[in-house]
């Protein structure tokens, strides 16, 4: 049989070409030589890494929600951050306590221990004090004595009302909001005593350090003094031009302009600072819902989805900056195979 | 391994059309496959089809490579013809047509062929669709069959 005979395809398994005998030997030496131990492989690992890294991050989930769902009594403290120059301020959130949603603050102890954590400005700190109460009362009889009580509270206290929006629609149910000025040394008591017209739905209490402004305000105050001093005395002059008299009349009108406004500006820090402000709203049961409660198990599947959502936050944000990376990887990783393909071409 | 090892020897001179260069690359694909033989999975591919899927890599980095070096020397042409033996006596018309393939036609012919590998794993290792490869192997068996042809007459 010629070769003419035999199709493309046979000749060229006929006469493949075999690999030398010094190949053979080169491979053969290759397969006794000892194997090194191997690193899993990238599929491997993406495969164990993976699920491990999304395990780990729930896990600090749980861990958070956990930390976080601490037995704190419902009371959630969150300090402001300090900065220079600016006033201080703490607040505090007082959600329903555990034992029902709105849990009366029927004693004065424990009126005084619903308001004994509530953070204040440390010693003589000129402090304002801002709190908000929502209380909840039976009917609209209760609702009128509430209101009525919370008035003559803030007035026993040295204290007075500042503006009562009292509202009982036909529908039944109302409510009241009421802003109260006490007495910043007062303030706890005051709350205290307003806790008890009813159900306390939700108390919020800050307190902003005053300090700083009044200090600031202060300086600013004796600088203006004697800057009036000063340019009276020059204005006593004899020997002083007449011309510069007059820019010195205006200066020191100035001064005293300015001196006028400080010490309006530190009356108000200092009224800000003596006098705590209470937004007080009394509503019956219709108009004010309870506060739905969360246990500690809701507490810390809350936290942990919040912790979880945070870190999702977190790698779409590290995708976000990565995907130019993967972007320019995938371009490259294209044009090497196109180039790869050009080469192959090449005859 | 023998057998693995005429396949592989097989299909790097139809690749490159060097035998020298196709005993080196063969070399190093066993190595490489030594070194790596536990990330082998029988469930992807036979032996054979994994050994190919080396020796390409290895034999594209050799031509990149080579690329390079004829560019700095300047001497590539793409005019050159390869003077290396394809099979053992194998006919000179037949010969001198797998000369004028590319290299990408002589690899599929290699590995449809030779090697006798069917069309999901010649794709797979040479990384296109199995109908770009069918394309490309009966292209490339047409022009050696017209080769042939015109030698008959």
């Amino acid at each position: 049989m010629s070769a003419n005979d035999l199709s493309v395809e046979t000749l060229l398994r006929t006469h493949a070409p075999n690999a030398p005998e010094s190949l053979r030997a080169r491979v053969l030496a290759l397969e006794t030589a000892p194997v090194l131990r191997q690193s899993p492989s990238r599929r491997r690992l993406a495969l164990v890494a993976l699920p491990a890294a999304c395990a780990l991050a729930v896990a600090a989930a749980l861990v958070n929600g956990a930390l976080d769902s601490g037995d704190k009594g419902g009371v959630v403290a969150q300090p402001a951050p300090l900065q220079t120059g600016a006033p201080r301020t703490t607040e505090l959130q007082k959600a329903p306590s555990a034992g029902g949603a709105g849990k009366a603050f029927a004693s004065p102890g424990a009126d005084s221990a619903a308001v004994g954590a509530a953070p204040s400005v440390r010693g003589s700190r000129l402090a304002h004090t801002d709190a908000s109460l929502q209380i909840r009362v039976a009917d609209s009889d209760a609702l009128s004595a509430a209101t009525t009580r919370a008035t003559q509270i803030a007035t026993a206290l040295g204290g007075y009302s500042k503006s009562v929006d009292y509202r009982t629609p036909t529908g039944g149910g109302g409510e009241a909001y009421i802003e109260l000025r006490v007495p910043a040394q007062n303030v706890k008591v005051a709350i205290a005593r307003l806790a008890s017209l009813g159900t306390v739905v939700s108390q919020t209490l800050s307190v902003t350090d005053l300090q700083d402004r009044f200090r600031t305000q202060s300086a600013q105050i004796a600088q203006l003094h004697r800057r009036i001093a000063a340019l009276q005395a020059a204005l006593h002059d004899p020997a002083l031009p007449e011309a510069q008299k007059v820019l010195l009349r205006i200066r020191l009108a100035e001064s005293k302009r300015a001196l006028a406004q400080r010490t309006s500006a530190r009356k108000g820090t200092v009224s800000s600072g003596t006098t705590a402000r209470i937004s007080l709203v009394i509503g019956t049961k219709k108009a004010i819902a309870p506060v739905g409660h969360r246990g500690a198990a809701g507490r810390m599947l809350h936290s942990a989805v919040g912790f979880l959502a945070l870190e999702g936050m977190i790698a779409l944000y590290a995708l976000i900056v990565l995907s130019p990376l993967a972007l320019a990887a995938g371009l490259i990783w294209l044009w090497r195979r196109r180039s790869l393909d050009r080469l192959l071409a090449t005859s | 391994m023998a057998e693995q090892l005429d396949a592989v020897y097989r299909y790097l001179v139809y690749l490159t059309g060097d035998r020298a260069a196709a005993e080196d690359l063969a070399a190093e694909t066993f190595e490489k496959a030594f070194r790596t033989w536990r990330r082998f999975d029988p469930r992807r591919g036979s032996p054979r089809t994994w050994l190919c899927k080396i020796a390409r890599t290895v034999a594209i980095d050799w031509f990149r490579a080579e690329t390079r070096r004829r560019r700095r020397e300047e001497t590539y042409t793409r005019d050159v013809p390869l003077t290396e033996e394809f099979g053992d006596d194998l006919p000179g018309a037949l010969e001198d047509a797998l000369r004028e393939l590319s290299p990408a036609e002589r690899e599929v012919v290699a590995l449809r062929v030779l090697l006798e590998l069917d069309g999901p794993s010649a794709a797979r290792v040479l990384g296109i669709s199995q109908t770009a490869c069918s394309t490309r192997l009966s292209r490339a068996l047409r022009r050696l069959e017209e080769r042939m042809d015109d030698v008959r007459e």
